[in-house]
């Protein structure tokens, strides 16, 4: 039983936290589903990556020789213009030694490579088919090693070439060359000249990039950026797959507890319920000349058992003893006490106590010193022939008696509630009613909701008198219409109707 | 006055003051129910060991009390000499009465 007033909040069920156990094992599959993103993103990553260094190389490689081949048309283009140097030089000693004009149909003959000693390129200018002509004859002395270094400062510096007789690129053709080995490392392109009635051919390479070192770097830069970009960008969507998988999980887990919890709350109401109804009177006893009904019904936080109970006692020729009581608190200690009162005053009644003894003696069962439990308890003896209801208070509620479509409160001196005081004592009040009347006893749970304990009271009878139906109907629909939600307390109701 | 920090509940507080000749006042307010009982029970004991000949509860300050309360207090009245509830709301007054406890409580008539 509780006492409510306007400021009391409504009343909400318990939470019970529940850790429910989700297994690892069942993540396996799951873990797939992780990395399947990552991955996805790592692969379109790389290949990205890849594409651009290939291009970017590609680039590189295009440019380079491109530049290669302008420098190279450079270079031919000199070896060019120096060449009719020689043929002039030729030309000139030729006519100092011959006095003779040097014809134009005069031509330069390439003699070949010459050894030893040394290594000489030997040319000459005749005038071809004539025998009496004149040859001009000249020699280039050629370094033994046939190396010749580009020198830094110039043009070409940086750049490998390989000078050839003819236009074949063959060792023993080798006039001049740049480097140890041959042939040249790397990309190499190749300008052929006319020089007499042979040629020269130039081959180069160049050694270091010729548009600088960021365009070679590049696709490497490239290459190592991205493929680091990637791995971020995966390990990144790795990260946020996983957030939002535990997300889920979390979510699905706190559904699985809180419905999990759904479940236990039932159960427990359920069980509490059960329980409850256990320690009413499964059936009430019929006796010719009047009716029973009666309901009980949990509180809105009915995962504990309450301490309200009725039932009604067949006294052979004294009648019935209807009794409706209510111990204070909730759970197993306000059950227990309950049954104990509710057996004793089957015991007491059959020993033949008077109500206001039975009331007495189960103060002996009760102290609010020791259990710190009280109990009220209304007990009325009806006699069914003579219609006349004795009632006994042990600090209950009152009655309400309907007589001729009037209800009313019957108003009795309470006695003090079971366990306040040992060897209290009770007084009874006998009333008489008209045929056709209605008693209904009840606790607290059921008036006393947000207001007045009074107004509670008078909604209880107006409610009983509002129309004329059978008694298990009026006690359901009292129970239905003033046991609105959400009560936090348990209520019983308890009916008679003379039949007669 | 000392506050007694009823095992951290927030709904009730208590506050516990003694004038030195045996005269205790318990002032009770917010919500006293089944569920911190116990913990204003516990926080006053100590006190009501100590024999005062006078208990004075002061539950104006009380929003809610449910019949554990009233049973808690019938307990703290048969430990005293002389018990008195003061300042009860009108609800708390009436189902006092009902249940016959006016004179128990020294309740104002």
């Amino acid at each position: 039983m509780s006492l409510v007033d306007s400021e009391r909040p409504a009343a909400t069920g318990p939470v019970r936290s529940t850790s429910v156990g989700l297994s690892g094992d069942g993540r396996s599959l799951g873990d797939l589903g992780v990395l399947w993103v990552p991955a996805v993103v790592l692969v379109l990553a790389l290949l990205v990556t890849g594409s651009l260094a290939w291009v970017s190389y590609h680039q590189y490689t295009r440019n380079e020789r491109r530049l290669l081949g302008l420098r190279l048309r450079d270079a031919g283009a000199l070896l060019t213009a120096a060449l009719p140097d020689i043929q002039s030089e030729l030309a000139s000693a030729a006519e100092s030694a011959f006095f003779a004009r040097a014809t134009a149909s005069a031509k330069l003959g390439v003699i070949g490579l010459l050894r030893p000693p040394g290594l000489r390129l030997g040319y000459a200018f005749a005038t071809p088919g004539v025998t009496d002509g004149f040859v001009a004859y000249g020699e280039n002395q050629l370094p033994a090693d046939r190396r010749s270094a580009i020198e830094r400062t110039s043009a070409f510096t940086g750049l490998d070439y390989a000078l050839y007789l003819g236009s074949d690129q063959r060792f023993q053709d080798l006039l001049l060359t740049s480097q140890a080995r041959l042939p040249l490392p790397g990309p190499t392109d190749s300008v052929t000249v006319p020089f007499g009635n042979s040629a020269l051919t130039l081959v180069m390479s160049s050694r270091i990039p010729l548009a600088g070192s960021l365009p070679q770097r590049l696709p490497w830069i490239i290459g190592i950026e991205g493929a680091l970009l990637a791995v971020g960008a995966s390990v990144g969507a790795l990260r946020l797959t996983e957030r939002r998988r535990s997300a889920e999980d979390l979510a699905s887990r706190l559904e699985v507890s809180s419905s999990e919890n759904r479940r236990l709350y039932a159960e427990q109401r359920s069980i509490a319920q059960t329980l409850q109804h256990a320690l009413l009177p499964d059936a009430l006893p019929r006796i010719p000349g009047v009716q029973t009904s009666a309901q009980y019904r949990a509180g809105a936080q009915g995962v504990e058992i309450g301490g309200d109970w009725y039932d009604v006692i067949d006294l052979g020729d004294q009648g019935l003893l209807l009794v409706v009581g209510d111990v204070s608190g909730r759970g197993l200690p306000a059950a227990t006490t309950m049954a104990a009162l509710r057996y004793a005053i089957h015991a007491y009644a059959a020993q033949g106590d008077p109500p206001a003894r039975i009331l007495t003696k189960l103060s002996d069962l009760v102290s609010v010193v020791d259990s710190n439990q009280l109990a009220t308890v209304l007990c009325a003896v009806v006699n069914p022939e003579r219609r006349t209801i004795s009632i006994t208070s042990a600090g209950h509620l009152p009655p309400l008696v309907i007589s001729g479509g009037v209800g009313e409160y019957v108003e009795l001196k309470a006695g003090l509630p079971v366990g306040v005081q040992t060897g209290a004592s009770y007084t009874s009040t006998t009333i008489s009613v008209s045929p056709g009347a209605t008693f209904l006893a009840f606790t607290d749970g059921l008036v006393e909701h947000r207001d007045d304990l009074e107004r509670g009271l008078s909604r209880l009878r107006d409610a009983a008198t509002a129309d004329d139906t059978g008694l298990p109907e009026l006690v359901s629909r009292l129970m239905d219409e003033l046991s609105y939600a959400p009560s936090p307390d348990d209520s019983v109701i308890l009916g008679l109707r003379w039949t007669s | 006055m000392d506050q007694l920090d009823a095992a951290a509940d927030p709904l009730v507080t208590v506050d516990v003051a003694t004038d030195g000749v045996g005269t205790t006042i318990v002032t009770i307010a917010g919500e006293l129910d089944i569920g911190n009982i116990d913990a204003v029970d516990t926080a006053v004991a100590p006190l009501l060991l100590t024999r005062p000949e006078r208990l004075i509860v002061d539950v104006g300050g009380l929003r809610f009390a449910d019949s554990s309360a009233i049973a808690l207090w019938v307990r703290w009245a048969a430990s005293v000499d002389e018990f008195e509830l003061r300042n009860p709301q009108p609800l708390l007054r009436k189902v006092i009465k009902m249940m016959g406890l006016a004179e128990k409580m020294e309740l104002d008539p």
